[in-house]
Formats: structure tokens, sequence, C-alpha cells
């Protein structure tokens, strides 16, 4: 047999009905009476009554949605102070809130965890507050709770995986300069510290690819925008000299080491000959998606353009390692690379193949 | 041993990562810097007590909860000018809000240190 939970089906709850023919004298009479009785027989939010005027302040009403969430029955719960719900890990200093609140007759709001009658617990939203009667005098307490355990429990393991994230964006960081420093001292010891230099340049631009990301590592993409930028950081101190431009997207994970090294290369590239050689070059760097027709995979289009360096000729364009470099790994990732040497500057456009996903605004 | 403008200038090291300091260690030697090294701060206090230096490049986070704080507040009574260096810009929060001083982001190359700590004087 399926256990019937639908509201309206249910059996009907004649506990608002006792209560009000035991407290005559109070105002949930007449069609207020009706509409308090209804309200709580049918509401799935847990409620209570209690009596602050009797010895430590019984629960006069329990609705049925308050008893299946704690378990216990009508008859163990009336006539008891709710502190029964509490247990060994609830927190001292939120009762103590709740005491306060009682005593100065404020509403208060707070998230209790809270033990059923067989033992386990569950994390309680609860409210409570004061109820008067037309001459304001105080009647009863209200308290309404509702079990925020799953919330809680998403809560906390969203914390922890922002905890973790963080743990090891600091341990990549450490390691990138831990092999910094390796490579540092080998390429001394071996009298090839230009060479280490170069290849620790490059090592850390690719540390600075990945870093941006590792703060959204559970995506499992990763932000184009936010990549370039990070890389190309510390070629721009003062952040006046390269500009960047595109809308969030987000790619491949594999693309950013490509991606990393290419704008190292550029970046290099521009400061010994190019637009950031001299105190006034700036460089533009574009970039949009181009989505191809089954609209999840496509192609991160990137533009790179100096303006304001010295004159550019085509000897200037560093035909070395830097460009050999981004023409092999394009080559090999199925992407692009062309260099136009324009009159105001280099102009490099990128293409790389990725899936894509666009965030909408 | 080359020579340079900043021969007379000694420089502290705190890093609890050891192959750091090796690297650190050289690269100023190599600018002409003289270094005394620590990895806790115990170690740092120690050798500033012993002798006090000109300059000072502190790792932010030395493990376990601790933090380069001490040895910062210890320089900043002295005078003596110093660099924050730290891998966990959150964690070190705190810290480095407390001291108006230049933060380098981990990694960054060693021979940017050297840039950063003659820029000091």
């Amino acid at each position: 047999m399926v256990e019937e939970t639908d509201q309206v089906h249910r059996a009907y709850d004649d506990s608002p009905q006792r209560f009000r023919d035991n407290n005559a004298e109070d105002k949930f009479s007449g069609a207020n009476g009706v509409l308090f009785e209804q309200a709580m027989s049918q509401t799935r939010m847990a409620v209570c009554l209690s009596d602050p005027n009797a010895p430590d302040a019984p629960i006069v009403f329990a609705n049925r949605a308050f008893l299946e969430l704690t378990g216990y029955s009508e008859q163990e719960v009336i006539g008891r102070n709710c502190r029964f719900l509490q247990g060994p890990a609830t927190d001292p200093e939120k009762v103590a809130l709740v005491r306060e609140s009682l005593a100065a007759e404020k509403v208060v709001v707070v998230e209790l965890l809270n033990y059923r009658k067989d033992g386990s617990s569950f994390w309680n939203a609860l409210h409570l507050g004061p109820i008067y009667d037309d001459s304001g005098k105080l009647l009863y307490f209200f308290g309404s709770q509702w079990n925020v355990s799953e919330v809680h429990a998403a809560r906390a393991e969203e914390a922890y995986a922002k905890a973790l994230s963080r743990e090891l964006s600091h341990r990549m960081k450490n390691m990138f300069s831990v092999i910094g420093a390796i490579v540092n001292i080998t390429g001394r010891a071996q009298g090839m510290q230009e060479e280490a230099r170069t290849i620790n340049d490059r090592i850390q631009a690719l540390g600075r690819a990945y870093e941006p990301t590792l703060d959204e590592a559970s995506l499992g993409s990763i932000e184009a925008g936010q990549a370039i930028r990070s890389v190309l950081a510390p070629y721009d101190p003062e952040g006046q000299r390269i500009r960047y431009s595109g809308n969030v997207v987000r790619v491949d994970p594999n693309v950013v080491s490509t991606l990393g090294l290419t704008f190292h290369e550029l970046a290099t590239n521009a400061i010994k000959y190019g637009a950031l050689s001299n105190d006034s070059g700036v460089v533009e760097i574009e970039w949009e998606p181009i989505v191809a027709t089954d609209g999840q995979n496509g192609r991160l289009k990137i533009v790179w353009t100096e303006r304001g360096g010295p004159p550019v000729t085509h000897a200037s364009g560093n035909s070395g390692s830097g460009q050999g470099i981004m023409t092999k790994l394009m080559a090999l990732s199925q992407g692009n690379v062309t260099y136009d040497w324009q009159p105001d500057g280099l102009v490099v456009t990128v293409t790389a193949p990725t899936f894509l996903e666009q965030v909408k605004f | 041993m080359k020579q340079s403008q900043c021969a007379d200038m000694m420089v502290l090291l705190l890093d609890d990562e050891a192959l750091v300091l090796w690297d650190l260690e050289e690269e100023m030697r190599d600018a002409g810097m003289e270094t005394i090294t620590a990895s806790s701060v115990d170690r740092a206090l120690a050798l500033i007590a012993h002798r006090v230096p000109d300059v000072a490049i502190l790792d932010v986070n030395l493990g376990a909860g601790v933090t380069c704080e001490p040895v910062a507040d210890r320089l900043s009574e002295l005078g003596v000018p110093f660099v924050l260096h730290s891998g966990d810009l959150n964690r070190s929060g705190e810290v480095i809000r407390r001291f108006d001083v230049p933060l380098l982001p981990k990694p960054t190359p060693a021979y940017r240190l050297v840039e950063a700590v003659r820029a000091l004087r």
C-alpha cells in the first residue's frame, strides 16, 4: 500500500479543534477559529504554541506536521517545554539566543540542530514570536519549525568544495614556485642561467593560465578571458598597456596550456620588439567564439593587435623560437595561427578548436 | 664573488620551502647581496636579534596556520623595509592588509624578487 502523504487527502487533523475547545477564552474563536483550524491541519509547516504564563512555558498546541517532523505523539508533546527537542550537538549559543528573545518577547529566527523521538537529528529553521490578545497581554509563543537539513548539507558541501579548491590553488602555486626554484638552481649549476630563465618563464605562464580556473574547478571548463588575463598580468603591472574585450566564454581545460604558452610568447616578443618595448604602445586582445552547427563544438578565435610600437618590419617579428612554438602548438591541436605585420603593429590571429559554453546575460 | 651597487645590502629570507630559499639565496648572491635564511618565525627572530638585516622577503604562510606576522611586526619596529611573498592571497589577507608593503604573489621568478628588493632601498 502506498503511504498517503498528500495534504489534501490526509486524514483530518483534529488537534486544532481540541485546542480550541480547551482554550475557549482566547481569540481562536468564531470565523478566526475555523481558519486557524483549517490552516493548522493543512500546513506542512510544523507549528506549536506554548503558554508563557504557565510554569516552564509548556507546549499547549502542536499540529500534525509538528508530530510528523519530531516523531512524537500529541500526548508526549503537550505539557512539556519544547527544549526536549534539543540534544547533545545542539548549539548552546543558539539556545541562549532563543531564551533571550523569548524573555524580551522578540521575534527570533534561528537554525538549530534538533532531535526526533528516535534520536535522529535534523536542522530546524525555527521561527518564534509572541502572540498577544486585544489588551496586549502575552498569550502564547508561536513556534514554526521547518526541516532544512538538506539545505544545510548542500551549504556544507559547497563550503567544503570552496575550501578544497582554495587549498588546491594554494598548493599548485607553491608547487610552481618550487618547480621554478628547481629549474633555476639546476640552470645555475649547469651554467645555463639564461636558458633556465626562458624555461621558467614558460612554466610560470602555464601555471598562471590554470590559476583562475581552480576556484571553479568543479565546473570542468575554463573561462577563456580570465585565463588570458592571468597569463598576461605580469607583462602589464599597471594594467594600462593591454586591453581585453570579449564575452564570457568557457572552453575546454586542455586548450588552456596552448593558449597560456601562446600568449606568453606573444607578450615576450612584444616586450622585446613590439608594442610593449616602448612607453606608449598598446596591445588589444579580442576573443569571440565561433559556434559550429552542433552548438557545442566550435573554435575560439582570438585576435592580438599591437599598436603604437616601434616601426614594424617583418624581421622584427621574432622568427625564432616563440613563433615556432605557437605555430607548432596550433598545428598539433588542429588550430591555426596567422601573422600579419601591419605598418601599425603586429596582428596575430589564433583559432583553437574547443567545445564552447557561452554565458548569456 | 660578483660585486654590485648592492654589495653592502643584507637580505633576510623567510620561507618554509627549502628549495625556494635555496633559489632566492643564489639569486640574491648573484646580484651581489648578502643573505641570511630562516624557515621558521623563531629562527628569523633569532637572526634579527643577532643582526638586523637591511631588507627582507617574507613568505606569509609558514605552514600549520603560522604566518610571518611576528617577524613583520619586529621588522616594522626596527624600520626595516620588507616585501611579502605569498601563494595564498585569500588566507594571507589579514596579514597583507595590516602591512602596507609590496606584495609579490607566488610564483614570482627569483630575479623579479631581486628587483623588488632593490626597489625597497
